[in-house]
């Protein structure tokens, strides 16, 4: 029991010890003074142009609330399809009638536009 | 051993986190997400109780399953909202929302 | 597993109405969409009648998940009538919205199918359910108006704040949960022991008090409803003040007289605080206000507070008087909002101050404003009176006599401001005195209000009779 505690302390010891050493030693090596390049967004490629906090357009945040409102609908789906076999013709007619449902939901997001890309 | 104090204490940790965020942020979408923190220990409460407590009788984690769903409905919604407000202010920040009396 | 379906009449049809009205306003092309409102009346009014045939049926399904009884009937009557009554008076705010007509009719059911799922669950997961679908669709509501920046903001407010609300609700029912180990409220009276309250109970307990008394807006958690009140469109307004109120009161029995009777002496002290302080702050802080929109919601977080009373009393007298009483709200809310509603139709404007010489512009308007808010003052012989007597002979009967003093001390300073705003509209002289016309629509739902309030005040007994029996599910003394 207190072997196994030990082989953990060492291997404790050995990640704090490991990462300092590294540190030290290229803080030693490294140039004190950094290339110009070094201060880009990126050290390589184009260079960047205006702000970094740009906006979406909403259209894409319409698709997202679409697509989390049906995807986790989906949920409901697993646990009857596992138990589809014992649960019997009912509820593959209770499931028509959630689809059905759904199924106006996205006639609807459709219609409303909310799917549209321009 | 990891029982099921260890669940509850994840669980008070996430929604206290939630808690403050809700209170302190002053961006509404950094509201909802902090809403949805709370929710989600909500969650791990209600499956651990279920695997602990009542393992023959999972009405625990059907519970969680209704959650999830019902939090993507808010979310959706609320969303929305922000999205409609943000055309009307160009501004998510509660502090900008005075118009009527807070 | 064997359901007997036809027990699910009234829920089936309400989602089918609400379902139905969305594809209409799919279907039939935007500048045709005339009818939706009386439709969607004569929809509701429809199950409202079919609802007569289920008084008297005491049935639970799925094991108890879902109730079919006395209890949950009346408040579902309560919802689908409170449903008829804003679907008539949203007709001339509807009209002047550009689209989305359909849409606002569809939602307006679905709110009413969130309070019917709710006052009927018998567990905590359906109740959770029929809740969420209630809040979420009024969040949609009160950010209806589009391109309104007082509505988007209500809107934003009480999405947040509704969400967290229900965030901290739902950590107390998972805590119910784990100390009970059932989600089925008819077993906790048998899994939560008197004698043995863990700290993780008393928790849950605050929180689902929490929750549910942002839903009531009762102090301290009623911070939102003014903005709220006031942002939202007026229909919505008083669809959102009698509603949600009247659902999260019937939870609140449910949860607690029906499930943890054997505790009561805990849960009574809580609700007594909140009952007192918002009946107290409530009515102090709606004296000054210069917006009706805004009066009326301070106003209702004092009524909030006098419909608590029947939870601290805790017995079938109470939940008696606390039925009763939201029933007869119903009706005065609506009637007060309404004239708001024909008001600020013809005038744009919901100052009380604007509102001078109303009696002249028109009669019926002013008459129904007085007589609906003498009404929650509980003048006799409207019908506040008899539903603030069944309450408060109720908390007296429990030895709460301090609790009624308050409240009739309250409901003595709430005279104090209906009364002026009553002042302003017979005495005050009109800045102009044009007379206001208001659609056929609102003149029903106003007379209906008036005639209802008046009635059963006169003679309360059909409805004492409906509320008895109500009361009657839950076996307290």
């Amino acid at each position: 029991m207190l072997q196994q505690y030990a082989g953990i302390g060492a291997m404790l010891i050995i990640a704090i010890v490991f990462p300092i050493i590294v540190i030290a030693i290229s803080s030693i090596v490294r140039p004190k003074k950094a290339a110009k390049y070094k201060y880009e967004t990126y050290e390589c490629g184009l260079e960047t142009q205006g702000e970094t906090w740009v906006q979406f357009k909403t259209n894409y945040f319409m698709y997202a609330l679409v697509f989390v409102a049906f995807d986790v609908e989906t949920v409901f789906l697993y646990p009857w399809a596992v138990k589809f076999m014992s649960l019997g013709t009912f509820a593959f007619i209770e499931m028509f009638i959630f689809i059905a449902i759904l199924v106006i939901g996205f006639w609807y997001a459709w219609k409303e536009g909310a799917l549209e890309w321009n | 051993m990891i029982g099921l104090g260890h669940f509850l204490v994840l669980g008070a940790l996430l929604f206290c986190i939630g808690l403050y965020g809700a209170l302190t942020k002053r961006n509404a979408v950094a509201v909802l997400m902090s809403i949805e923190l709370m929710l989600n220990a909500v969650n791990i409460n209600l499956v651990a109780f279920s695997r602990y407590l009542t393992p023959d009788y999972i009405a625990g984690q059907v519970f969680a399953v209704f959650t999830i769903i019902v939090a993507a409905a808010e979310v959706a919604v609320g969303l929305a909202i922000v999205i409609a407000i943000y055309r009307d202010r160009l501004s998510v920040e509660l502090d900008d929302f005075d118009w009527l009396k807070w | 597993m064997n359901i007997d379906y036809s027990l699910l009449t009234i829920e089936m049809l309400t989602a089918g109405l609400a379902l139905g009205l969305l594809v209409l306003s799919l279907v039939v092309p935007g500048d045709q969409r005339k009818g939706f409102g009386y439709l969607t009346a004569a929809g509701l009014a429809i199950i409202f009648a079919i609802s007569f045939a289920f008084n008297g049926v005491n049935k639970e399904i799925i094991g108890g998940m879902y109730l079919i009884d006395d209890f949950g009937n009346f408040f579902k009557q309560l919802a689908l009538v409170a449903g008829v009554l804003v679907a008539l008076a949203s007709i001339p705010y509807v009209e002047k919205l550009e689209s989305y007509r359909g849409e606002y009719y569809s939602l307006l059911v679905f709110a009413t199918l969130g309070m019917v799922v709710m006052v009927g669950a018998g567990d905590l997961i359906s109740l959770y359910l029929g809740l969420e679908l209630m809040t979420i669709t009024f969040f949609v509501l009160t950010a209806f108006k589009r391109g309104d920046s007082k509505s988007a903001e209500a809107g934003i407010k009480y999405v947040l704040l509704g969400a967290m609300s229900s965030a901290i609700l739902l950590y107390g029912l998972s805590m119910l949960y784990g100390v009970a180990k059932t989600t089925v409220i008819s077993e906790l009276v048998s899994t939560i022991q008197a004698g043995q309250i863990s700290p993780a109970l008393i928790l849950g307990l605050m929180f689902l008090v929490g929750g549910f008394g942002f839903k009531i807006s009762a102090v301290p958690f009623h911070m939102w409803s003014p903005d709220v009140y006031e942002g939202a469109p007026t229909p919505v307004t008083s669809y959102l003040a009698v509603g949600s109120k009247a659902a999260a009161f019937a939870a609140f029995v449910r949860i607690f007289m029906g499930g943890m009777p054997q505790i009561q002496e805990i849960w009574i002290a809580l609700f007594a605080g909140l009952s007192a302080l918002s009946m107290i702050i409530g009515n102090l802080i709606a004296i000054p206000q210069t917006n009706i929109k805004r009066m009326l919601a301070f106003s209702g977080v004092a009524q909030a507070g006098y419909i608590l009373t029947g939870m601290v009393a805790g017995t079938n007298a109470g939940i008696k008087g606390l039925a009763f009483y939201l029933m007869i709200y119903v009706f005065a809310t609506i009637g007060a909002f309404t004239v708001a509603i024909g008001f600020s139709n013809a005038t744009g404007s919901d100052e009380i101050k604007d509102m001078a010489g109303l009696s002249q512009r028109n009669p019926l308007m002013a008459a129904v404003m007085l007589v609906c808010l003498l009404s929650m003052a509980g003048i006799p012989p409207l019908a506040g009176f008899a539903g603030k007597l069944f309450l408060f002979s109720a908390i007296v009967a429990q030895g709460k006599l301090w609790l009624a003093l308050v409240g009739l001390i309250m409901s003595m300073v709430s005279v104090y401001y209906y009364l002026s705003v009553a002042k302003s509209m017979y005495m005050g002289e009109a800045a102009d005195p044009s007379p206001i016309e208001i659609p056929g629509s609102l003149k029903l739902v106003l007379i209906v209000s008036m005639v209802v309030t008046i009635f059963l005040g006169i003679y309360p007994a059909p409805l004492t009779g409906l509320a008895e029996a109500a009361a009657s599910v839950f076996a307290l003394k």
